[in-house]
């Protein structure tokens, strides 16, 4: 469908639905708890999509447009089914969802059809903030620069981007946008374009946002007046196309002059060459959004230009370095040629050739802004630019970053007057064509090398290295670990993070896939296996292999067809279809709405499908415990379950769930006879599995951790959060939100052993990635040691049940119950992958019935 | 793996993303790979050259891979076909099966699920 055809359907809908007479109160509660599980369904049906789209973008899957355009509408249309569910329970309480829902979906659908929106952002963002995959925002040159610094750690010039958010303000601050949207570009237009925006006004907040970068930057500077170098830094711009020499740089300008800068900047986005540039490729109009980003000058001593592969000759494995005296700009534009030398590519980089040229003039920093050139003294003319040791460091470093891309890059570089390399721009070489010529026969090449281990372990993070083995067993090792080496260890530990960003490659013995040695790996995208078993035993350190993380196979020997053959490759995350995919999940994935107290927890405060899952989850909860059953004539209400622990759980009783003698509004846990729910809260309160704190033996202290408990859960539930049960006899449905995980438990026990199941749920919350993974494979495995079918996605893990006899439900459910409590205080302790067993046994022992140890 | 000479495989699917992800991960497990997004041109190269494994999407725009995977089949029915499809329903893949179609996969499928039905599809081409 459409999505003009669908926001009118939406109107249309919203309307009928507002006139609409309440007839709340008419609905039967049956009704309304039948939609009430249904949407528990659709929550949970929405979570796994998010969570197999998330899958695809780790590299295994192969998948096609076909395939995000589906799942996003079945996506779509399960988020607007939920909305409508939580109308039937409160009528037209939460509408604003459709807006919010409707704002989403057209957002999702314009990037389907190819007009990628201009995602909503700071108008202007510091380099030092800016995350992995902002692309969109900061456009393709400041994204990559922002990597090199924030990720990889070397150093780049400070200062800040003028983001594409900022981009479109402008537009539409000076209504350029429909202006041009209305003819095709052409030459003429693209002037007419210029000369607006030149005479553009900056919007007042751009204006505003700007000043107070500026002065930031300045203050940072102390007392020496700041210059800036001003670089387009447009969508896609160094990634997918090069763009070279296509916009707009000015250097060392100074502050006051940025407003105007930037509208040059940005009005070179329609130079003829740039309109003509776009037409053959292929890239429309609306793909036109620029960043600017602002860097404070380097005063560099010597600058130049760096190839990681020689593209004239690649089969030689040589770098190339071109380097002037002063700035690189008469270098890079190709003015002047530069001293020219070509180091191996493989550690220790013997220089194999070097060509000084004449230097007789460079281009320097002007006092006052600008640049001028000036000649170079005689003696110094003909003096290499670069002393052997500074091109060695080079070269390291452009490996580094040629390891993290992927691909052969081409680094334009300054050496400042501290002696340190500051990179300015780093961007991918085009070699595909020249690759695939020396990998033509790969699978002859690749037979010619011994396989050392084929199969072994799992892969972390996908891809090709080559290097030497070094056996990291303490720090000692570490210091020393050389750049490009690869890294073979026998447990994964955080502390290895340190050297990660060096290693070509990573082998351990032990580790899992999830753990933190992963998450870095792929933090730095070096390619890795874990738990291969015997990587420590077989390899011999200063051996050199090839690790290939793509097929899982270790050659004896340096296989450079395969490191070819991954340059020749389009990287799987410069693939369009990756890219799709990644920005549709931006507006389903990211989950915003966290605290139901929060003044954003509103439909409006909704910016992705998962926000307004997670908003009607909570409100059809709250929804169901605040209905008034004296109006409904039903004698079902909800009630406060009085617990041992500090948990606000309410009970609504469909029939048969609690004893007849239960009356009033607190229901005692012996008072409870569900069979899934009796179960379920004998395993909640087992001795120890809330709290495995150490009892407190004096008196003070037993004082204080009384009226600790008994503050909490004064506090409960509102504070605690909805925690709801609905029950009969065989059936429980339990909505628990601890902390901010959440958990649903669904269960089904009767005689009748083909109707029984149990459905456990848990989605973590706001904790790092690492704790997060391993939380859930603790849960995954004390699941599975209790015949749970296990589903791991993320930090969403499923477990599920059926077809046994009552009693051994029972007893999964009294599982249950101690999980549910015990993952409680997990957040804190996963600290790290010995976590995991500690409080693997702990459970055991704690299910076992014994206290927990002492420590 | 035949000894002499390496397995040919072709590939015909219009999205290029899939043989994009497919090829590499094929040539480096020894295979002949030749991949085509229109179904005219790999129509003209089974005419051409017989292949000993083909992998083929079902639904493409403008031509139909049912149509393709039977004249393979009769011009060389030795060839096993695997198809991979985005729309996967009981009837064509009763369809495929029908026309002697060695797998159907649905997509978004392993690049390793894939690997492990052409080893089987290639042994049983060669009679192992």
């Amino acid at each position: 469908m459409r999505t003009d055809q669908l926001m009118n359907i939406f109107g249309r809908l919203k309307k009928a639905l507002s006139s609409r007479k309440s007839r709340r109160g008419q609905v039967p509660f049956i009704i309304l708890f039948k939609t009430f599980q249904g949407i528990l369904e659709k929550n949970n049906r929405i979570l796994d999509l998010m969570a197999e789209m998330g899958d695809k973008l780790g590299g295994d899957y192969v998948f096609d447009k076909q395939y995000i355009v589906s799942s996003s509408q079945e996506m779509g249309d399960l988020v607007y089914k939920l909305i409508y569910d939580l109308d039937t329970i409160a009528p037209r309480k939460y509408f604003d969802l459709y807006d919010a829902f409707q704002r989403i979906s057209h957002e999702i659908e314009e990037e389907l059809v190819g007009r990628p929106v201009i995602p909503q952002a700071d108008l202007v963002i510091p380099f030092e903030t800016i995350s992995r995959d902002s692309g969109d925002v900061v456009g393709g040159k400041v994204a990559n620069l922002a990597e090199v610094h924030n990720i990889l750690g070397l150093p780049t010039p400070e200062g800040f981007v003028i983001t594409t958010t900022a981009f479109k303000a402008f537009m539409e601050y000076n209504k350029l946008w429909d202006r041009f949207r209305q003819e095709p570009m052409t030459a003429e237009v693209g002037k007419e374009m210029r000369r607006l925006i030149a005479q553009g006004l900056l919007p007042p907040d751009l204006k505003r946002a700007l000043q107070q970068s500026i002065e930031k930057l300045q203050q940072a500077a102390s007392d020496k007046k700041i210059f800036l170098a001003v670089r387009s830094s447009a969508w896609g711009e160094d990634s997918i196309h090069t763009f070279a020499g296509q916009f707009k740089t000015f250097l060392n300008q100074p502050a006051e002059k940025l407003g105007d800068r930037y509208k040059q900047v940005i009005g070179s986005a329609y130079s003829p060459s740039a309109i003509e540039y776009r037409a053959g490729k292929g890239i429309s109009e609306d793909e036109v959004a620029m960043g600017v980003g602002c860097q404070i000058t380097i005063d560099a001593k010597v600058s130049g230009v760096l190839y990681t592969l020689d593209p004239t000759t690649p089969e030689r494995e040589v770098m190339v370095i071109n380097s002037v005296l002063g700035l690189g700009a008469p270098l890079v534009s190709g003015e002047v040629a530069g001293d020219q030398y070509l180091l191996s590519r493989t550690p220790p980089h013997e220089l194999t050739a070097v060509n000084v040229r004449r230097k007789p003039s460079s281009l320097a920093l002007k006092a006052g802004g600008g640049t001028e050139v000036r000649s170079v003294p005689e003696e110094l003319q003909m003096r290499p630019c670069l002393a052997t040791a500074e091109m060695l460091r080079l070269a390291e470093t452009a490996l580094i970053i040629e390891r993290y891309f992927k691909k052969p890059q081409d680094i334009e570089w300054a050496l400042d007057k501290n002696g340190q390399f500051i990179i300015l721009q780093t961007r991918p070489l085009n070699l595909q064509s020249q690759m695939a010529n020396l990998v033509c026969n790969l699978t002859a090449a690749v037979q010619e090398y011994p396989v050392i281990f084929r199969g072994k372990g799992d892969i972390a993070q996908r891809g090709v290295g080559a290097g030497a083995v070094v056996i990291v067993r303490d720090d000692q090792d570490m210091e020393d670990f050389p750049a490009g080496a690869i890294l073979v260890s026998k447990y994964t530990s955080p502390r290895l993070a340190k050297v990660v960003p060096r290693a070509s490659g990573i082998l351990t013995d032990v580790g899992s896939p999830t753990g933190h040695m992963a998450t870095i790996a792929r933090e730095f995208r070096v390619p890795t296996i874990v738990n291969t078993g015997e990587a420590t035993r077989v390899l011999r350190p200063g051996q050199e292999i090839t690790v290939d993380a793509e097929e899982n196979v270790v050659y004896e020997g340096r296989v450079k067809e395969l490191c070819y053959y991954e340059f020749s490759e389009e990287p799987f995350e410069e693939s369009y279809e990756y890219r799709l995919i990644l920005r549709v999940l931006k507006k389903i994935a990211p989950l915003n709405l966290l605290n139901p107290h929060e003044k954003n927890f509103a439909p409006g405060g909704c910016k992705s499908f998962h926000d307004i899952t997670r908003f009607v989850h909570e409100k059809a909860v709250e929804e169901l415990l605040n209905l008034d059953f004296q109006k409904r004539k039903l004698d079902a209400p909800a009630r406060r379950l009085k617990l041992p622990i500090p948990l606000g759980l309410m009970l609504i009783d469909m029939g048969g769930g609690l004893e007849e003698t239960a009356e009033g509004s607190v229901v005692e846990p012996g008072q409870v006879v569900s069979i899934p729910m009796k179960a379920t809260l004998e395993g909640m309160i087992a001795p120890g599995m809330w709290s495995t704190e150490p009892m407190s033996v004096d008196f003070g202290s037993f004082m204080s951790s009384l009226t600790r408990t008994f503050s909490s859960s004064l506090a409960t539930p509102k504070y605690m959060g909805q925690n709801l049960a609905i029950i009969s006899k065989e059936y429980m449905n339990l909505s628990l939100r601890l902390g901010y995980h959440f958990s649903i438990l669904d269960a089904y026990i009767s005689d009748e052993i083909n109707d029984n199941y149990a459905y456990f749920r848990f989605l973590g919350g706001v904790t790092d990635l690492q704790r997060r993974s391993r939380r859930a494979r603790l849960l995954a495995e004390l699941l599975e040691a209790h015949d749970f079918r296990v589903d791991v996605r993320g930090d969403l893990v499923v477990g599920r049940i059926k077809k046994l006899d009552a009693a051994r439900m029972v007893e999964r459910m009294r599982t249950l119950g101690h999980l549910v409590s015990f993952t409680r205080q997990l957040d804190v302790k996963m600290v790290s992958d010995a976590e995991v067993e500690n409080s693997k046994e702990t459970f055991d022992r704690l299910a076992a019935g014994k206290a927990p140890e002492m420590n | 793996m035949n000894e002499d000479r390496k397995t040919q495989i072709l590939i015909l699917d219009d999205e290029p993303i899939v043989w994009k992800r497919l090829k590499p991960a094929l040539e480096k497990a020894g295979y002949e790979v030749e991949a085509f997004t229109q179904s005219s041109s790999a129509m003209r190269r089974v005419q051409e050259k017989e292949f000993d494994i083909v992998v083929t999407d079902l639904k493409m725009e403008g031509v139909d891979g049912m149509e393709f995977l039977t004249d393979v089949k009769t011009r060389s029915p030795k060839t096993e076909v695997i198809v991979i499809t985005g729309f996967a329903t009981m009837e064509t893949a009763k369809e495929s099966f029908q026309k002697g179609v060695f797998d159907f996969v649905a997509k978004p499928f392993k690049r390793g699920e894939l690997l492990e039905i052409i080893r089987k599809a290639e042994a049983k081409v060669f009679g192992k």
